[in-house]
């Protein structure tokens, strides 16, 4: 497993050269507080986001609740969302480490293959990840959809800077976008 | 490899829990302290040729039998490979500043170093030497804050002792 320092260290090893740039590291060091209130966030709100996550993927495909569906019966919706919650809490360890190998190595190799055998379905499964995509932004930028949570709404309410933490946005993003081509 | 970001989350993981407060307050307190460990970094790059050849002579004119033939220094393509090594150490001690642990010490470094050098018939005190002669050398500020230079002393001091 690599972090965002070990991954610079192990390049500059591969040329037998000292770590030369340094600022993307200071930039990682800098923005520190505010990754660790991301994490913070999605932590946090995490069985919420699942739930929601699977609740969505089922409204829009009835069929998966329906006997023969792959959420058809309880047990097999269980598995679902004990599943949704592994990924997201794999792209939470990849975002608090500024690197995806935890992810790759620990989460997504294999999944494939082990989703074909047990024939659960891609197009599910990718949906799924795309509304925790979603989600994950709205809690790192603390602006949840007031018309959607109604009373249900809640806000971290940590010290949120002008650009609304979007690198961080745009990394878990792509932590998830990492989850999706890994199935797809 | 092994730092206190990765150590937090395997632990996590073992649990099977998301990061906890506490897993992220031990993370920021590494990131807290990264600043003079970067710094130190910084500098120990900028001069690492400066910094080996030094600690090269100290220790060969400390054990100048090393030069008589057949001895470890006789020979150019020995004096090449003594000071490539004093640089591997202190190229190692530079990554394990960025990391914020020994991991890459340990794994790239002090792992098997007994017995290589055992195999190679070296002798590992002219590296205590030299390794010595870099941790008194440096100096504060002249070369670098003080909370850097105690980082990187530090990890002068886990090398000198695991060839000691």
């Amino acid at each position: 497993m690599l972090d965002a320092f070990s991954r610079a260290v192990v390049a500059a090893d591969a040329s037998t050269s000292v770590v030369g740039n340094l600022g993307a590291l200071k930039q990682f060091i800098a923005s520190g507080n505010r990754r660790l209130d991301a994490v913070n966030a999605i932590a946090s709100n995490a069985s919420c986001m699942v739930s929601d996550a699977i609740a969505g993927m089922i409204c829009e495909n009835q069929g998966l609740i329906q006997a023969g569906g792959n959420c058809y019966p309880n047990r097999r919706m269980a598995a679902c969302l004990r599943d949704g919650e592994i990924v997201l809490r794999y792209v939470t360890y990849a975002l608090l480490a500024g690197d995806a190998s935890v992810l790759d190595d620990r989460c997504l190799n294999g999944l494939k293959e082990t989703y074909a055998a047990l024939g659960v379905p891609v197009t599910s499964t990718v949906r799924a990840v795309q509304i925790m995509k979603a989600q994950a932004a709205a809690h790192i930028q603390d602006t949840p959809s007031e018309a959607r949570a109604g009373s249900k709404l809640r806000k971290m309410g940590s010290p949120v800077v002008d650009d609304r933490c979007s690198s961080l946005v745009a990394e878990a993003g792509s932590y998830f976008d990492r989850v999706i081509s890994a199935l797809s | 490899m092994k730092s206190v970001v990765t150590t937090v989350i395997a632990a996590a993981d073992a649990a099977g829990r998301f990061p906890s407060s506490s897993d992220l307050e031990s993370v920021q307190g590494s990131i807290q302290r990264s600043a003079a460990r970067l710094e130190a970094a910084e500098k120990l790059a900028g001069n690492l040729d400066a910094v080996a050849k030094e600690a090269y002579d100290a220790c060969i004119s400390k054990y100048s039998y090393l030069n008589n033939a057949g001895q470890a220094n006789s020979t150019d393509t020995f004096k090449a490979k003594c000071h490539r090594d004093i640089k591997h150490y202190l190229r190692l001690i530079q990554y394990s500043l960025v990391v914020g642990g020994t991991g890459p010490l340990d794994e790239w470094g002090i792992a098997g170093q007994r017995e290589v050098y055992r195999a190679l018939g070296l002798p590992t005190a002219p590296y205590v030497e030299a390794l010595s002669f870099a941790r008194n050398r440096g100096c504060t500020p002249r070369d670098m804050s003080a909370q850097a230079l105690t980082e990187y002393n530090a990890l002068l001091d886990y090398a000198i002792n695991s060839l000691s």
